[in-house]
């Protein structure tokens, strides 16, 4: 196994160096950091305080190795991604890692719970769909899914804003706070939105999982032997379902970091969902390169974990 | 034992649902006088000299004290001293030089802060001297700072020549940029206009006539700053930037500042007001003079005239970047303040007043005219609009400005609140005149058609190509709502025959196209720096002009009489030879027609009743030390108002129950 997880690192070594180099073409070809400069500095910057920024910044070297090999733009790109030296924001000078270490903390106040609550929800309500199976609360399930999975989270959004916050008055329409006394208030909103976005897919992934192991001989058998449904399905289908939930839930969890992007902004959470919107909307590159830099080691951090926790949970998988 | 489970499990979830709250704020701040703002976007820079914008001035204006502020409540705009004993009077030279005495009050403390440990171990703070002013005028002169106001300072005697010695050395004499920044200036020397003249005396000595500068000393730019901070707060070994360590000494201090979340003020113990109100101090003590409507709005009540200020003990700014989530909260009594948003105009306003449901909630409406101006301009240096077609184009402009009707535009795009401008002068500026009209700013279809005949094209149609005229609007206003508001203008010229087409492009590609010249028609906006009519009319001066300077005359217009009158105008105090000035200047404008007006935005702001001492100042000039709240009426109306509606929980998870429980049952009736 040591082998091949040596031999995806390996592979994941490359596809950053192309994600970089896709990056730097992206953001560096197509602006000038004259423009960047300006937008930072304001337009009516001195020409010296132009060029004294883009030193700062490291924007006043030439872009390509054969422009100047030893001091130009591609070179230190490579450099500071991967000695994790983001640099300073371009909107207002403020250190990336410094940003990037304060937001995480809302970010996984509210992924983490979104997360756990999500998986407990979606397998809780698959097993019961599967378990009353063919009857009319395996329907009313599936129409229920079905229906959660075609609205949009925008509508979600709005709509727990509207209803559960503006005239139910349950809790806060938005914002943050990492008070403990204070801090359920401001996250579960979100989640209840983030619940009912997630629970139609997954109950129906869920529960297609449980229903075909549920027709398994060894289910058959157990029934036969006198075993209890409930029994049947929280030992047995459910432990042998595992395989196929891991490789969803195992991909998602380093994704924990980065955030939710649309609910941390709509409801003002300041993670780092919300700081990528914000480099997005302000033209920050240097926090936008490093954002997307962070989701493609963490998406590659994820299918090697999948990859590892199949082997773990099934001794047939054998990596090699 | 399963049914007491089951009983656990709802009365866990009955107890949850009988805490629920809408409440954003920690119950132990309830009975505090604490105000509750909101920002969308956090400024870029705190840093006195550099910030500009009316966010940063919200905060740094607080922070950071003046020599001279502005009254509270009188209008026009009065000057009264801040930090400075009095007012000082211009003291003309026989050079035709200027000078300004200031006196700083004794005993002024900067707040609490650990960047004065550079000027003796263990020490908090330290007294305000003379210098402090001193050091900040030449950070504005400074050219690394990147200050956005070193033309106005230009005319301070030598302002330029430090600008020019520092750059020198920077430049030339090795090492001499990497050292503290305060060293650099104490060795190029200082500024020749800005004679610090004891420790707590100065004199500001400006080349020429240029009595606005006194404006610009009550704003924060030239505040006193501490070089200890300047050296402490420089982005090395984790002690951040200046420009987001703010070191005041103003009626609040800046406690926490998270630009992606919150910002918090908190009362400044160490500021003069608080620790000698005996003083009096003018900037430091509730006013007892007012305008007559102040008195109506309880804005002299005797409860608090005379009274020692700052009222509050923090102002808590939570950023809220969608506006309708922003507004409920106002709604629900979680923010003091609010302005009035598009989607909810309707219902908080009614016939042009505060609806009844406002009303009854006790909500109080605020409405005042910003002292700026929205304007189209045509560049005058286009051979088509501008000054080189001469007659022609000046009546193809005159044409197209009586076709545009803004009054329409405002009442489409901002439900009305905008007043329609005849002139760069909004209404509270010396020289606007409520019966003035302009007579190209008067819409008339038929007036405008025979313009542009006379401007040789009938029709609208340009003779040299059989068709109508082509023009290009240039705007960086992308997105579909601009696109629409400029859609109109263009429409409004379809009507009399032209053929103008909106160029809508980025606004660095837009910027880019003013640098090179390359537009005709464009739309701009200006907001007062200070209540003075210089400070709109300067826009138009040859002086300014973009072409020629990079200035903000963005139509390129230049005209000599206009400059002539200008220099005259900008150097005399308000009195009738003044107005005649201005009258003949606006009269250059209505002919020539460099701007076509559009209007002085209407701000309309809502407050709770429990805020008081509330008026729209206009400028961004800092208020918050005046204001008050009744923290008791504001718990009990959030309280009313914020019942929490439980019944659909309980009749949710009752119908779960019912539509669940039959088919368990069935389900185990049909499997025994």
């Amino acid at each position: 196994m040591l082998a091949y997880v040596a031999r995806r690192l390996a592979y994941g070594v490359l596809t950053v160096f192309g994600v970089l180099f896709f990056l730097f073409v992206l953001f560096f070809t197509v602006t000038d950091p004259d423009d960047i400069a300006r937008r930072a500095l304001g337009e009516k910057a001195l020409p010296e305080v132009i060029q004294q920024w883009k030193v700062n910044h490291g924007y006043d070297r030439p872009l390509w190795p054969w422009q100047d090999f030893d001091d130009n733009m591609l070179f230190e790109h490579y450099r500071r991604m991967l000695s994790f030296d983001f640099g300073r924001s371009d909107t207002d000078d403020s250190l990336i890692t410094e940003r990037i270490r304060k937001g995480a903390g809302p970010s996984l106040a509210l992924t983490v719970p979104l997360f756990t609550l999500g998986l407990v929800v979606g397998i809780t309500l698959s097993l019961l769909v599967a378990f009353f199976r063919e009857t009319y609360i395996d329907s009313a399930g599936v129409f229920l899914c079905v229906l959660a999975m075609s609205v949009s989270i925008l509508l979600y959004i709005v709509g727990a804003q509207y209803l559960i916050a503006k005239m139910l008055r349950w809790f806060p329409i938005s914002g943050f706070d990492p008070n403990p006394e204070v801090i359920f208030r401001f996250l579960a909103l979100p989640i209840v939105v983030g619940l009912m976005n997630g629970f139609g897919s997954d109950v129906r992934f869920y529960r297609t999982v449980f229903v075909e192991e549920t027709g398994r001989d060894y289910v058959r058998t157990a029934r036969a032997k006198g075993c209890g449904e409930g029994r049947i399905m929280m030992r047995h289908v459910l432990q042998n379902g595992m395989i196929p939930i891991l490789t969803r839930v195992v991909l998602a969890i380093p994704f924990l970091f980065t955030g939710a992007l649309l609910l941390e902004a709509f409801f003002g959470i300041p993670g780092l969902g919300s700081l990528t919107v914000d480099a997005i909307q302000g033209n920050d590159f240097s926090t936008l390169r490093t954002m997307v830099y962070i989701g493609s080691l963490l998406f590659i951090l994820g299918q090697i974990l999948t990859d590892v926790s199949y082997s773990l949970a099934d001794p047939r998988v054998r990596l090699e | 034992m399963r049914n007491r489970l089951h009983l656990a499990a709802l009365a866990t979830c009955a107890a949850a649902l009988a805490t629920c709250t809408n409440n954003p704020y920690p119950d132990e701040d309830a009975s505090k006088k604490v105000v509750y703002n909101t920002f969308v976007e956090a400024p870029k820079t705190l840093d006195p000299a550099v910030a500009y914008t009316t966010s940063a001035h919200a905060i740094t204006g607080n922070i950071y004290d003046t020599l001279l502020e502005y009254h509270f409540l009188k209008r026009p705009y009065t000057l009264i001293p801040g930090i400075a004993t009095e007012v000082p009077e211009p003291e003309p030279r026989t050079d035709g030089r200027v000078a300004y005495p200031f006196t700083l009050r004794p005993d002024l403390l900067y707040q609490d802060d650990p960047a004065f440990e550079r000027g003796g171990k263990g020490r908090r703070t330290r007294g305000i001297v003379a210098a402090d002013v001193a050091f900040e005028l030449m950070r504005i002169a400074d050219p690394a700072v990147n200050s956005p106001v070193i033309e106005p300072f230009s005319n301070l005697v030598g302002f330029r020549e430090f600008s020019e010695r520092l750059t020198e050395r920077r430049k030339n004499e090795p090492g001499f940029a990497e050292l503290p920044v305060p060293v650099q200036y104490e060795r190029v020397g200082p500024i020749e206009g800005v004679r610090v003249l004891g420790p707590l005396e100065l004199e500001i000595l400006l080349a020429n006539p240029y009595p606005q500068i006194l404006y610009w000393f009550a704003m924060p730019f030239t505040t006193p700053v501490p070089w200890e901070a300047i050296e402490h707060y420089d982005g090395e070994e984790g002690r951040g930037h200046f420009a987001d360590h703010p070191v005041g000494s103003g009626p609040f201090r800046l406690v926490q500042y998270d630009k992606q979340f919150r910002m918090v003020l908190e009362a400044n113990p160490n500021w003069y007001g608080v620790r000698h109100p005996e003083w009096r101090a003018p900037g430091a003590t509730y006013p007892d003079e007012g305008e007559p409507e102040d008195r109506q709005a309880g804005r002299l009540d005797p409860a608090v005239v005379g009274r020692p200020l700052p009222f509050l003990e923090r102002i808590e700014s939570r950023r809220e970047k969608e506006s309708i989530p922003r507004f409920n909260k106002f709604i629900q009594g979680y923010y003091d303040a609010s302005g009035v948003i598009k989607e909810s105009f309707d219902s908080v306003i009614e016939n042009d007043r505060l609806s009844p449901t406002m009303k009854d909630r006790g909500v109080r409406l605020e409405r005042s005219v910003a002292p700026s101006v929205y304007y189209m301009g045509f560049n005058m240096e286009d051979r088509v609009v501008g000054a080189a077609a001469g007659e022609r184009g000046r009546r193809l402009r005159q044409a197209m400005s009586t076709a545009v009707d803004s009054k329409e535009w405002t009442r489409l795009f901002l439900n009305g609140r905008g007043v329609p401008a005849h002139s760069p002068l909004p209404p509270g500026i010396f020289g606007y005149e409520s019966d003035y009209r302009n007579p190209f700013r008067t819409v008339d279809l038929d007036e405008a058609r025979r313009l542009l005949k006379e401007a040789g094209y009938p029709g609208g149609i340009d003779p040299d190509t059989g068709k109508p005229l082509r023009l290009t609007f240039d705007s960086y206003q992308t997105t579909a709502q601009g696109l629409l508001q400029n859609q109109y203008f263009v429409d409004a010229w379809r009507e009399i025959g032209l053929d103008v087409r909106i160029e809508a492009s980025s606004y660095n590609q837009f910027q880019q196209k003013v640098r090179n010249g390359a537009y005709q028609i464009f739309s701009w906006g200006w907001v007062a720096d200070y209540p003075d009519p210089e400070n709109f009319l300067f826009l138009l001066t040859s002086e300014m002009a973009r072409s020629r300077s990079g200035g903000p005359n963005t139509a390129n217009f230049s005209n000599a009489r206009y400059d002539q009158l200008f220099e005259k105008m900008k150097a005399r105090e308000n009195d009738a030879e003044r107005l005649a000035m201005i009258r003949e200047m606006l009269a250059i404008l209505e002919t020539e027609r460099p701007w076509i007006e559009l209007f002085h935005p209407e701000d309309y702001a809502l407050y709770h009743g429990w805020l008081r001492n509330v008026k729209p100042a206009g400028m961004a000039f800092p208020t918050l030390k005046y204001r008050d709240l009744d923290p008791a009426l504001r718990e009990e109306r959030r309280r009313e108002w914020n019942r929490p509606v439980t019944w659909p929980a309980y009749a949710l998870l009752a119908a779960g129950i019912a539509i669940v429980l039959p088919g368990v049952r069935t389900f185990y009736r049909e499997r025994q």
